[in-house]
């Protein structure tokens, strides 16, 4: 079998490219400016390859380009021919990380979870200090809903784990969390071509599900959220397990929770704006949910000028955060200034590796903060 | 030059070395790959650019978005070449008093109609491929487009042009000497646009026949700002591609759609008919930018685009569907734009003769009293038939690139390609 047989499974759509560049409002071409680093630059570099008019040993020096994309999906809203270009940027990536092995930040990461399950470089006795730091002292209970922290909230984000905890106290909904039994998704292996290591973390998480009886699994990060609802059932799949788990995003129960006056929120006046995480939005289609909670809490809503299915990535995602620094910063800063330019003081978002890369970028100009953060505040 | 960003990868130049088509094996022999690609970020890199092009005898060529069909862009073999891509000079500035875009090369038509509306605004012509193409690129390739109908092609809506070449810098109001000309006659560094005021456009579809169409449109054409008429295989083979994306399926009839300014119903009592349909209008205006959808079906797509007087569209569109054409018109003010596309798949054997049918579409038009849209490359040696004043152009091309280094065999015809381009057409 040739290594590239997962080209030629995309080679149609490869060859339907049109060339056309309706693409081009990719943020990370914006910010490079060469084909080597646009969508379409990339479908023609795997066009090459196909027709064997590029070899592999020719892309030495300018393969870390096709590995400059967030996975933030505009590309494949505005594409000519409605090509999946994600799925190809992630299955390309995963033939190049098979000849050329992954870029040094992204094995970098790989190590790191290979050993603690978690991409940060933590311990994995850490992972649960968050909940164990929570003043009320919660039971873990075996319920048909667990809460899937993720690895940036249970280390870096700490207090959008809390606030979910919090608001699930609050609306009286049972809950199981899986502790130090919990590993990353596997979405920064996903993205970045290594696939192998993300069915890895799904057999473990899997199989804590199974044992707690898990019906519903509930996320507050957006890429844990696209990871487990439309990646695992793949996995599952191809390995012959069932799925038959519910997966929902925190904004979508805050909605439901809210709705049925389980959750009672003190309308606050307050102007700010939504930033659509790229992997909630795009990928998943919730645009809507969020901006209802945020309207039923009294919020002002101001759109930034791209929002929705054409709102900009915060430029962190697809493992462009960890190898290519300055460029994710580019573009958070880009997404910052837009914040900037409607007047509001406050970026809301639904996913912690949004916040995090935000702040970072805003460098204290804005406030950030996670919609379920805020709601508890409110509730 | 070094401090002006480049590449020389391989492979990056292999990605330089396309514009929208997919040649047959045979045109591909004659396309190489540049010494180099430079991004200039002013004028002074571009005049720096063509001084180091002319000390060692290469050939420049100034690429925009590569959205054209015509090889204008293409590194012709085996000359050797360095490409100016653009994509660093994309300043513009709005006048809105005057009424007049000033924008560098590289800024994409469509950037510029969003911040143009903010102010009430709009271009008064853009191409269909504006959410890419450039306006450098547009101007460079020529033609009509959106709003042809009513102020004509791109040419007329260009009021200045500032050149560089190898003497120097210069402002020009002789547009001739640059538009549809890809390049050759110098590097557009800087363009003036006419623009209009802002309006809000309503569309109504008609299925009527070709020759209604053309009835209609003559008649209307001083109160409507733009009028596309779709075959009813092409909406067919649209329907088949845009299923997911829509609610409803198009009626697979002949299709013409009228856009003007006035509300539809007032289309609708000029139209005299009573069947225009605006929300089928307005579905089919929405999806102007994505003629090239039906790709879907191919992968790969010829397209044969060409001109025609007003007169001979029925006819020529009637041997088209004989063809197996799918036909889009685009009306201009004096004539028309139509595409044909045909449905190939490059990976096959026989894909060299699939190439022939859109010679044949154009040697059709010829017979029509038409022309072709453009000629680039591949058809440099129609230039003379399509170019008006062909002859006092080639003078100035001699004097201003006596090396003849500025996009070498584009549009004033040199090298193999076009006697193989000539026996190609005569027996296709
Ligand atoms: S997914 Fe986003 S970052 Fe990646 S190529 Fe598409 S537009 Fe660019
Ligand atoms: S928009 Fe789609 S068809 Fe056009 S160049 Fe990009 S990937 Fe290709």
């Amino acid at each position: 079998m040739r290594d590239d047989t997962l080209f030629k499974e995309l080679e149609k759509e490869i060859f339907i490219c049109a060339q056309c560049n309706f693409c081009r409002i990719c943020p990370v071409y914006y910010e490079e400016g060469w084909e080597s680093s646009s969508p379409r630059g990339r479908i023609y570099l795997l066009k090459g390859i196909l027709k064997r008019e590029i070899k592999f040993e020719e892309i030495e020096g300018i393969v870390q380009d096709f590995f400059k994309c967030t996975t933030c999906g505009i590309c494949e809203v505005v594409c000519q021919t409605s090509i999946p270009l994600i799925e190809i940027w992630e299955k390309a990536r995963e033939v190049f990380v098979k000849r050329k092995g992954p870029l040094k930040a992204h094995e970098r990461i790989r190590n790191s979870a290979l050993k603690n399950g978690n991409p940060y470089g933590e311990e994995l006795n850490k992972r649960d200090e968050w909940f164990k730091q929570l003043s009320e002292n919660f039971e873990i209970k075996k319920a048909e809903l667990v809460y899937f922290a993720g690895c940036t909230a249970s280390y870096r984000m700490n207090e959008i784990a809390k606030s979910v905890v919090s608001i699930l106290n609050k609306a009286g909904v049972d809950f199981s969390y899986a502790g130090r039994d919990e590993y990353c998704c596997g979405s920064p292996f996903l993205r970045t071509g290594q696939r192998d290591l993300a069915i890895e973390f799904f057999k473990k998480n899997y199989r804590e599900w199974r044992k707690r009886g898990v019906k519903k699994i509930l996320t507050s990060c957006s890429g844990c959220f696209r990871t487990i609802k439309k990646d695992y059932p793949v996995i599952a799949k191809e390995l012959g397990y069932a799925w038959n788990f519910e997966v929902i995003h925190v904004s979508q129960l805050l909605l439901e929770l809210i709705n049925e006056k389980k959750l009672k929120v003190r309308k606050k006046k307050l102007k700010a704006t939504y930033h659509d995480p790229c992997h909630l939005g795009r990928h998943m289609g919730i645009y809507e949910e969020p901006r209802r909670v945020l309207e039923l809490s009294g919020i002002e809503l101001i759109e930034m000028e791209d929002n929705k299915e054409r709102s900009l990535c915060c430029g962190a995602g697809g493992g462009v955060k960890s190898q290519f620094k300055d460029l994710a910063m580019k573009i958070g800063k880009k997404r910052v200034a837009q914040a900037e330019n409607i007047g509001v003081k406050m970026i809301i978002s639904s996913c912690p590796f949004c916040k995090l890369h935000l702040k970072q970028a805003s460098e204290g100009k804005l406030e950030v903060i996670d919609l379920v953060e805020l709601i508890d505040k409110f509730s | 030059m070094k401090s002006i960003p480049n590449s020389i990868h391989p492979v990056q130049l292999y990605l330089y070395s396309h514009d929208i088509t997919s040649p047959p094996f045979l045109i591909k022999l004659f396309i190489s790959k540049p010494k180099a690609v430079y991004q200039p970020r002013n004028e002074n890199e571009i005049l720096e650019i063509l001084n180091y092009a002319r000390d060692n005898r290469l050939n420049v060529i100034p690429r925009g978005a590569g959205t054209s069909g015509y090889g204008g862009v293409l590194p012709y073999s085996p000359y050797n070449s360095i490409i100016i891509d653009f994509f660093r000079m994309k300043e513009f500035e709005i006048d809105e008093k005057q009424k007049i875009l000033i924008a560098e090369p590289g800024v994409v038509w469509w950037d510029v109609e969003r911040e143009l509306n903010k102010v009430g605004l709009s271009l008064r012509v853009y191409p269909t491929s504006a959410p890419a193409s450039t306006i450098a690129g547009w101007i460079s390739a020529g033609g009509y487009g959106v709003g042809s109908l009513r102020y004509g092609g791109i040419a007329e809506n260009v009021e200045r042009l500032r050149i560089a070449d190898f003497s120097g810098v210069r402002e020009t109001e002789d547009i001739h000497l640059f538009s549809g000309l890809h390049g050759t006659t110098g590097i557009i560094t800087k363009a003036w646009i006419k623009l209009k005021e802002y309006e809000e456009y309503n569309a109504v579809a008609f299925h009527v026949s070709i020759d209604e169409a053309v009835k209609l449109v003559e008649n209307w054409k001083n109160y409507i700002y733009s009028a596309f008429f779709l075959s009813s295989e092409y909406i067919t083979a649209k329907n088949q591609v845009f299923r997911d994306d829509v609610q409803y399926e198009v009626p697979e009839k002949d299709t013409l759609v009228i856009v003007g300014v006035e509300n539809s119903k007032q289309l609708l009592n000029l139209s005299n008919l009573k069947i225009g349909n605006p929300q089928l209008g307005e579905h089919l205006w929405d999806l102007r930018f994505y003629s090239m959808r039906v790709k879907r079906l191919g992968p790969t797509l010829i397209i044969s685009e060409v001109i025609l007087p007003y007169n001979s569209i029925p006819e020529y569109v009637k041997k088209m569907k004989k063809m197996g054409a799918m036909i889009e018109i685009w009306f201009n003010k004096n004539n028309v734009t139509s595409l044909s596309f045909f449905l190939a798949d490059e990976r096959k054997v026989g894909y060299t003769l699939a190439w022939r049918k859109s010679i044949k579409a154009m040697k059709l038009a010829y017979s029509l009293g038409g022309k072709a849209y453009s000629t680039g490359l591949y058809l440099a040696h129609h230039s003379p038939k399509v170019i008006e004043e062909y002859y006092e152009l080639l003078n100035y091309k001699k004097k201003i690139d006596p090396l003849n280094l500025l996009n070498y065999g584009k549009v004033f015809p040199k090298g193999r390609l076009p006697t193989l381009m000539k026996i190609a057409e005569l027996i296709s």
